[in-house]
């Protein structure tokens, strides 16, 4: 029987770390070059289809920093089977806040699998965030590998949110 | 500066015989440069000629280039004179736009239409580009200074819309009625128009709210926080892709709305989200919560249903709706008791989506059978018509008659109880009729009698008030006036003419009317019509 299950990914992170642009890049396959900064929350699809039948990611896309209200976002955390931290490896403020968004998840789905992500992994000149800063991030998250992505160039996109629907498809 | 010539040596005295010797000398020295001199100064003369025919040439050129110059020059003047005409014209025709500007839009109008509609037709979308956003401000600006103008002319296009929406509603209302009306004639309705009237509602009210429409277009099942899907019907065939993500985007407002608005109150939840001529009535469980999308006005009662429906889902399956983490198969399926709440609710009404190949080829056979069975009905009536006569022959005496004739029959009889008589009619009777007949008394031979038929009985009524006659002409007397709308029957037909009978207090009457003023309610078989004769 053709079987299709519903998963709840989130993306998190700071405000303008490239959540939008990298949902964009995995779900429709391109880069906008357009800015734009999410308000409230957008949700994308994108199925993967698997022996059973397939498998559906809704991605909640959820509004980045301290300008919105904190607690409706954490009510958009409720049910999420994984997370994707995202920060911004040009600018190194948006790694320290990654404690504040695992430990809002943790308390909503306290096993839920989070993966680190470094974004704009192509701005080679202007890149702050080391690597072993971000190793260091990753362990604390209790997550082994942590991944460097460009939604401008599409570096492992694709990789990191199949190894979030790995991960989260195993622990169910 | 230049430097002073060498002192020249002493000239040799030319008296003597030397002289010879020394042109002999100047000679053998200087014969070759003799000889270049020669040549140099051929090619001097050479290069001279050349000169004056290159001379003339540039001269003949000059003189020509001299003429293109003069010819140039009048054509520059020519052309600056037109310049200064055309701009005179120009101005000329700014003053008079000025000061004739309707005369000039009568006269542009009619090209500058052709050219609008010509770069409408070839560029359509640089066009709507072009001109959107001037359209937008011209509408507003005009709105704002001349109100009563942007009325007037829009008048006529929005009282047509607003008339065809209109009718399109009352289209509906009265199918709706129609359908509400059968429905209201079984025990339920019944029960519910007398409750209804108790409680101060009159039948035509009550009437008048069932039949607002109201259709589900959707109802999903999602799971409380998560927005993930539980279950989902969709009554019309319409298909809908995005069902999960409408799932997630409805809790994400939900949950925002509460947020923003419950100020902490657990208990108070969006119950309703209207979009266009939609609705969405959430209806929420511990667990999951219902999302129905609705058109039109919702019947008494909906909301409890909904409740109601939702409360038992949770007595069965509550912990299934918590647990669950995006696997159906952890699920039972919900669909088939979603579409059974749209048929309880709506009564079987829901949004029809297009019709499928395989219904319409039934509906089609369907229709084509219906056809045949028609064609074979009629038929066989006309089969059946056509020989009544020939299996029943009628037995009822037909007599064609004048009007004043009161036949005597003479009859002869015979043993048999079946008889022909040939009446011989006076006084004035032109028609010899053969009836036939089976009369009911045993004859004696002696016995004469005449028979009494009954007339065929044509109903029919007067048309107006009319003359009755005592016989089918106008020159005859006129009796009495027949009423319009008097009950009739027709006794016979003569030409024009018809003999009527009808009741009075006084009792049965009779007499002759013309035709036009007699409707028949079934039509007089022409044989039993007197053509000619004068009575």
């Amino acid at each position: 029987m053709f079987n299709v299950v519903q998963k709840k990914i989130c993306l998190l992170g700071d405000f303008a770390v490239g959540k939008t642009s990298l949902m964009r890049r995995y779900v429709e396959g391109r880069f906008d070059d357009k800015y734009l900064s999410t308000i409230g929350v957008k949700i994308s699809r994108k199925t993967l289809f698997r022996d059973y039948g397939q498998l559906n990611l809704l991605i909640w896309d959820m509004t980045g920093g301290d300008d919105i209200g904190t607690q409706a976002r954490a009510s958009y955390l409720r049910g999420a089977s994984g997370a994707l931290v995202i920060c911004d490896l040009t600018r190194h403020e948006t790694l320290t806040v990654f404690e504040r968004y695992a430990s809002q998840m943790r308390a909503l789905n306290p096993h839920t699998p989070l993966v680190l992500v470094g974004n704009k992994v192509d701005l080679i000149a202007e890149r702050v965030i080391m690597d072993a800063d971000l190793r260091l991030v990753s362990n604390s998250l209790g997550s082994e590998q942590f991944f460097l992505t460009s939604a401008k160039t599409g570096t492992n996109v694709e990789d990191v949110f199949t190894y979030l629907a790995e991960i989260v498809e195993k622990q169910e | 500066m230049t430097p002073n010539p060498p002192e020249k040596p002493p000239a040799p005295n030319p008296a003597n015989g030397d002289l010879d010797s020394l042109s002999s000398v100047r000679a053998i020295l200087l014969a070759e440069e003799q000889q270049r001199l020669r040549e140099i100064e051929r090619r001097l003369a050479s290069i001279q000629h050349q000169l004056e025919t290159e001379k003339e040439n540039l001269e003949k050129q000059s003189g020509e280039l001299y003429k293109e110059q003069q010819h140039l020059n009048e054509l520059l003047h020519n052309t600056q004179n037109q310049v200064y005409q055309l701009q005179t014209e120009l101005e000329i025709l700014r003053r008079k736009a000025q000061s004739d500007s309707e005369g000039v839009i009568a006269r542009v109008s009619p090209i500058l239409g052709d050219m609008i509609g010509r770069s409408i037709r070839d560029s359509r979308d640089e066009m709507a580009e072009a001109l959107g956003p001037v359209m937008g401000e011209a509408i507003r600006v005009q709105i704002r200074d001349s109100r009563k103008d942007m009325i007037e002319a829009l008048y006529p296009v929005i009282g047509e819309t607003v008339q065809r929406a209109v009718s399109e509603f009352a289209r509906e209302f009265q199918r709706n009625i129609d359908a509400r009306l059968r429905q209201t004639f079984g025990p339920q309705g019944m029960l519910r128009a007398t409750l209804a009237r108790l409680r101060g509602v009159s039948p035509s009210e009550l009437a008048l709210r069932d039949a607002l429409p109201f259709t589900i277009r959707e109802i999903f099942l999602i799971q409380h926080g998560s927005g993930l899907l539980l279950a989902h019907s969709h009554p019309g065939s319409h298909e809908v892709a995005d069902s999960d993500l409408i799932g997630g985007m409805l809790t994400a407002i939900r949950d925002f709305a509460h947020d923003a608005f419950g100020q902490g109150n657990e208990e108070k939840e969006l119950e309703e989200i209207q979009y266009g001529d939609q609705r969405i009535i959430i209806q929420s469980g511990r667990a999951a919560y219902l999302a129905v999308v609705i058109q039109g006005v919702e019947p008494e009662g909906f909301r409890a249903v909904l409740h109601k429906f939702i409360s038992e889902l949770h007595v069965k399956y509550e912990s299934a709706f918590k647990n669950y983490r995006g696997d159906p198969a952890s699920l039972p399926n919900l669909q088939p008791k979603l579409a059974r709440l749209v048929m309880e609710t709506t009564g079987g009404q829901t949004i029809s989506g297009p019709m499928s190949r395989q219904k319409k080829v039934g509906l089609a056979l369907a229709a084509l059978f219906a056809i045949l069975l028609a064609g074979l009905a009629c038929f066989y009536l006309q089969f059946t018509i056509a020989l009544y006569p020939i299996a029943f022959p009628s037995k009822t005496p037909t007599v064609t008659t004048s009007p004043t004739a009161t036949p005597t029959y003479t009859s002869t009889p015979s043993a048999t109880p079946s008889a022909t008589i040939t009446p011989s009619r006076t006084p004035t009777a032109t028609i010899t009729p053969t009836l036939t007949f089976t009369p009911t008394h045993t004859p004696t031979p002696t016995a004469t009698f005449t028979p009494t038929f009954t007339p065929t009985p044509y109903p029919a009524y007067a048309a107006a008030n009319v003359w009755v006659r005592s016989a089918p002409n106008f020159e005859t007397r006129r009796r009495i006036v027949l009423l319009k709308g008097t009950p009739l029957i027709v006794l016979s037909a003569y030409g024009n003419w018809l003999e009527v009978e009808w009741q009075t207090p006084s009792g049965v009457q009779r007499g002759w009317v013309p035709a036009i003023w007699i409707t028949l309610r079934e039509p007089i078989p022409s044989q039993r019509i007197t053509l000619t004769s004068t009575p």
